[in-house]
């Protein structure tokens, strides 16, 4: 049976970071293999995981995303020589700002996929879609977007008592 | 818990040590102006003030009031220092630890400073009241976290004994423990709120000693990565941004907290980076100078059990 044919309720949107030299390649190997892999993954390609600034993980979950891996080369294997060493700190910093302020971290996904392993690519994404699918979908800075409370909202009793006083 | 009173006898002692040291440096030409705290016009109250001659020197003082970090005067955003000559400048401990943080990041050079360290007992909450007295009510929640109530590597410190400090209750620490133990649906209501009450005024980037960027990107349109509106989501954002690109620079001095209008426990996202970075790399903000911040090196045996 091919995976494409089960129906869902829910398809999670999921973006993928990757960057252009392993993980990119790995996915294509994935591909050029015929491997079947979930297709809610969005792949953005990047020269280098080291690019992958936290604010565009901020910006594809207010846009919509259900979940988000990032993947890159092997510590040692990066064509830039240390960026994915920066990266893996600036990560390992970044998920426990999110957990602090309440986001589920099991949205998140951080992985090393080398040119070659095509097959972890196909298990790392599955896994996520499967993971998140299992989750639901992530509304909380979907919420949030949608909120027009400018900061002028009278929304404590005090305020409003003033408000009607005038 | 019964508030005690902090001794702050020791402000007087500083205050003339600091007027005789600028008096001193600016007379012999050494530096060329003193970033320092003067009287301000209310009882009390204190004021940043950059002295260039010995009248306004004579004016110069620390109380417990002297709440600003003055370090923030000497970055690039901002513009009212001259630009040629040494620069004099009085420092708490946690405005020392900021000014070592912009030494590590090329933005000034301590050969252009002469620096007049304060042992300080610590400062007011808010100076909404400057003629408070301090104690453990009214001092603020990052002094009484303090470990660099004496600073050191400075070109100057007062000769004063520093009363022993008053154990009290650890604001932050209990804060952020709190937090940690609720469910990430619980934090997530908690900071939203806190968040939906901001209006973008941008105080705490202006009063951050590391936002010294020309350009900040959360003002950039062209990509637009951060919604600029005070709206929920554009506010979520900027406090996320700010912290992350706060991590493992800044020193704690809490100034974006003190001068936010709306009351947003802005520093406790900024301790609890640092509790992270001091978990993750063992790093902490101190008096010495580090050309590499945690987030801008490596080593090959960082962790990555959170890494498939």
């Amino acid at each position: 049976m091919k995976p494409s044919s089960v129906k869902y309720d829910f398809e999670p949107k999921i973006i993928a970071f990757v960057c252009t030299w392993c993980t990119y390649a790995g996915a294509d190997l994935a591909g050029t293999s015929r491997m079947q892999y979930p297709s809610n993954v969005r792949v953005l390609k990047f020269p280098c995981t080291g690019r992958i600034d936290p604010v565009f993980i901020l910006k594809a979950f207010q846009q919509g995303a259900d979940g988000v891996l990032v993947s890159g080369c092997h510590p040692g294997d990066c064509h830039y020589i240390a960026g994915n060493f920066h990266a893996r700190r600036r990560f390992a910093a970044f998920r426990k700002l999110l957990e602090f302020i309440g986001v589920d971290l099991n949205r998140l996904q951080f992985s090393w996929v080398s040119a070659a392993e095509g097959g972890k690519w196909v298990e790392v994404v599955t896994d996520l879609t499967e993971r998140v699918r299992e989750m639901g979908p992530m509304v909380e800075f979907k919420e949030l977007a949608l909120e027009e409370q400018w900061s002028g909202a009278i929304n404590t009793p005090e305020l409003k008592e003033t408000y009607n006083a005038i | 818990m019964n508030s005690q009173l902090i001794d702050t006898s020791i402000y007087a002692d500083i205050s003339r040590f600091i007027r005789d040291e600028s008096l001193r440096i600016l007379l012999e030409g050494e530096v060329i102006a003193v970033v320092g705290y003067a009287a301000g016009r209310r009882k009390g109250s204190v004021q940043p003030i950059i002295a260039c001659d010995t009248e306004s020197a004579g004016r110069l003082m620390f109380s417990q009031a002297s709440v600003n970090n003055l370090a923030v005067y000497l970055t690039k955003a901002k513009k009212e220092i001259p630009k040629s000559g040494k620069i004099g400048i009085v420092l708490k401990g946690c405005d020392l630890k900021a000014l070592v943080g912009l030494i590590g990041e090329s933005q000034l050079k301590r050969e252009d400073l002469y620096l007049i360290g304060v042992p300080c007992s610590g400062v007011l909450a808010s100076t909404v009241h400057p003629a408070t007295e301090l104690a453990t009510e009214t001092i603020a929640p990052k002094c009484l976290e303090c470990d660099a109530h004496l600073p050191t590597g400075c070109d100057f410190v007062p000769d004063v004994a520093l009363p022993p400090q008053q154990k009290s209750d650890l604001k932050y620490a209990v804060e952020i423990a709190r937090l940690e133990a609720l469910t990430p649906a619980e934090r997530w209501a908690y900071w939203k709120e806190q968040f939906s009450k901001c209006i973008k005024c941008y105080a705490c980037r202006q009063v951050c000693p590391f936002c010294f960027c020309e350009q900040c990107l959360c003002d950039r349109n062209k990509p637009q990565m951060v919604e600029t509106t005070p709206r929920p989501a554009g506010n979520t954002a900027w406090h996320i941004v700010r912290a992350m690109h706060l991590a493992g620079r800044c020193a704690g001095c809490a100034e974006c907290e003190r001068v936010c209008p709306m009351d947003i426990p802005l520093n406790l996202l900024n301790r609890k980076m640092a509790k992270e970075l001091k978990e993750l790399f063992d790093y902490e903000p101190g008096f010495e100078v580090n050309d590499k911040g945690p987030l801008a090196s490596f080593t090959d045996k960082d962790d990555q059990s959170f890494i498939k």
